[in-house]
């Protein structure tokens, strides 16, 4: 008869079973042949005992042998029974990684899968804010002012203050340039001109990409794990409605105000390095820099605050209706908002920068 | 049944005592003078109404939260003038399963075991994987190693956040309201793995419920609270005899007076 068998332990715990197992390792089990664990004369055991018998079980069924009990009884059969699944059956193998073409594939329709939500998203999202109010259908004033000051004048004393630090590195470098030349007046026509084209604009959006952008990601995902998303369906509620709309009306708002404090910020701080460390008069300095810049040039920077904004609010708002999971979901959501708010303020901005260039 | 369990069970005493506990949040006493013993090897059950303190109870009892006043003792230490350290150091002696389980989503259940074998366990690596099995076979999971807890339901969720509050084999577990928002079978289960555990690991659990079918079942001794005060200690059958009319309340489900009156 293809069956060996051994007797287990009167006490089967950790030094035992560890005994048990090297004592079954070192004798060697043939393939297909059954090994019973008589346990008639085993009157108890613990569960590091009960680990190493699992042990035990997982080499003897690598070896393609069976594995059986035998004699168990009282408290012991008991325990034995609990753990039968495991000595029984084959170990679950770890899930098999995808390949690569297997990713390829499910990126691809996760990416598909994602721009038919986005275009349902903001189809809702155009209707609810641009197009309800004025059916009658309501709009949240309320939540709107809220939004207004959370991501407006909340938002206030950093954008002033990075756009002031940042009109003062612009001033220092150039002036380091423009003196050689003699031409150090100049530094006020460049942070004039580059304020209100392009670094106000960007430098705000950067902030508050990071600062509302990440909150309206994080606020939403939140939401959605802990069930509000689906309590506000439940009551015939429209997130696009109660949520969405009045931050995009608040941030398309906000935004460009911001942008145009911050301009004065970074003209202001490139005039504190003007006039205390280039020591020119203040006269001049200002006529100069008030020469620099055309209508134009200012209604880029606000126009791309509006835009700014737009993206700003649908990728976070996007990005947390998305969310999976829990709070691993809520944070990596909340990432992928703030990396693709700038990724899309950088891209944008350099496609205004070539629209701009080349035909205007 | 184990070796360990049945030299418990013949040392007679307290594992956990706690004298004149106050706890307090800003100015609201949430806990007013709690004293009671803990015997070894019973299932205790912490009852009492929503809101009456049980959960700040357990919180002090597993040193999440320091007490303003009292002593607690586990397992003869002091724990109410422990250092960080020695918290920690008695903390790795008990296991806690928390109400919403406390699994950490980003690991599958198998990992979320394996932890504090990995982190304190002191223990061969290939004989980690074997304890994870054993302690999901243990509550009824032997075949959900691999998954993620967002795809176990309520009730498995409870098992694996079990099954990890007892992979160090602690003498002590605490448990937060196992029977809530599970279906009656589910929970009838969980019952039975909670009397198991007693019973083949020789552990004492603290249970936090107010299932009344689960406290009849599992309670070797409840202990009830009433706006943060303990009203009755005792064994189950006592507190439904009980002359305190607040205790016999709880167990035959009454409601309070005023929401009885039709005319509010």
């Amino acid at each position: 008869m293809n069956e060996k068998r051994i007797q287990c332990p009167k006490h089967l715990d950790q030094e035992s079973g560890r005994g048990l197992v090297e004592q079954v390792r070192a004798e060697g089990v043939a393939p297909r042949q059954t090994l019973v664990l008589d346990f008639s004369e085993t009157e108890d055991m613990d569960t590091r005992g009960g680990a190493w018998l699992i042990e035990l079980a997982n080499y003897v069924k690598a070896q393609n042998a069976k594995f059986d009990l035998a004699g168990q009884q009282g408290d012991v059969a008991e325990f034995l029974g609990l753990l039968r699944p495991s000595l029984v059956s084959m170990a679950e193998a770890p899930p098999q990684r995808a390949g690569v073409f297997e990713q390829a594939g499910e990126a691809a329709l996760n990416t598909i899968s994602e721009f038919k939500e986005f275009y349902h998203f903001l189809v809702d999202t155009i209707y609810w804010t641009a197009l309800a109010p004025f059916e009658g259908r309501g709009f949240r004033w309320g939540s709107f002012i809220d939004e207004l000051n959370e991501m407006g004048v909340r938002a206030l004393k950093i954008t002033l203050l990075m756009n002031f630090l940042l009109g003062m590195i612009v001033a220092m470098l150039s002036a380091a340039q423009l003196e050689l030349f003699g031409a150090s007046i100049y530094v006020a026509d460049l942070v004039m001109v580059a304020f209100a084209r392009e670094l106000a604009a960007v430098m705000t959006a950067v902030v508050v990409s990071a600062r509302t952008g990440a909150a309206i990601a994080a606020e939403l995902a939140t939401m959605k794990v802990q069930e509000e998303l689906d309590a506000l369906r439940g009551m015939g509620l429209h997130a696009a409605q109660f949520l969405v709309a009045p931050k995009v009306l608040a941030l398309v708002i906000a935004l460009p105000l911001l942008t145009g404090l911050g301009m004065l910020a970074g003209i202001g701080g490139g005039a504190v390095w003007g006039l205390v460390v280039l020591e020119f008069r203040p006269d001049i300095w200002f006529n100069q820099t008030l020469n620099a810049a055309m209508f134009s040039d200012i209604f880029q920077g606000f126009f791309k605050a509006f835009v700014f904004a737009i993206v700003i609010v649908l990728i976070g708002c996007h990005n947390g209706l998305r969310v999976t999971g829990g709070a691993r979901g809520v944070g990596l959501m909340t990432t992928r908002a703030v990396v693709m708010d700038i990724f899309f303020i950088v891209l944008i901005d350099m496609i205004f920068a070539a629209f701009f260039y080349y035909i205007l | 049944m184990a070796k360990k369990s049945k030299e418990k069970k013949n040392a007679n005493g307290s594992v956990i005592r706690v004298r004149n506990l106050v706890a307090k949040y800003g100015d609201v006493t949430v806990l007013d003078n709690v004293t009671f013993d803990v015997p070894r090897n019973e299932i205790y059950v912490i009852l009492g109404a929503s809101g009456c303190g049980k959960t700040t109870l357990l919180k002090h009892l597993t040193g999440l939260i320091p007490a303003t006043n009292g002593a607690i003792e586990i397992s003869g230490q002091n724990i109410t003038g422990m250092d960080e350290e020695q918290l920690a150091g008695m903390q790795r002696n008990i296991g806690i399963a928390f109400q919403n389980s406390g699994l950490f989503n980003s690991m599958t259940v198998g990992d979320n075991v394996a932890l504090p074998l990995r982190e304190y366990g002191n223990m061969e690596p290939q004989l980690v994987n074997a304890v994870v099995r054993l302690k999901l076979s243990l509550v009824g999971l032997a075949n959900a190693e691999y998954k993620l807890p967002a795809e176990l339901s309520g009730g498995m969720r409870k098992r694996a956040g079990l099954a990890r509050a007892i992979a160090l084999d602690p003498p002590i577990v605490f448990f937060d309201e196992p029977s809530a928002g599970l279906d009656p079978i589910m929970a009838s289960g969980l019952d039975e793995l909670i009397l198991n555990l007693k019973h083949l690991l020789g552990i004492t659990l603290i249970i936090v419920t107010h299932e009344l079918d689960s406290i009849r079942k599992i309670a070797d001794r409840i202990l009830m609270l009433d706006q943060g005060r303990v009203i009755f200690t005792g064994t189950v059958r006592e507190a439904e005899q009980s002359d305190q009319d607040r205790v016999r309340q709880f167990f035959e489900r009454r409601p309070d007076e005023h929401i009885t009156q039709r005319n509010i």
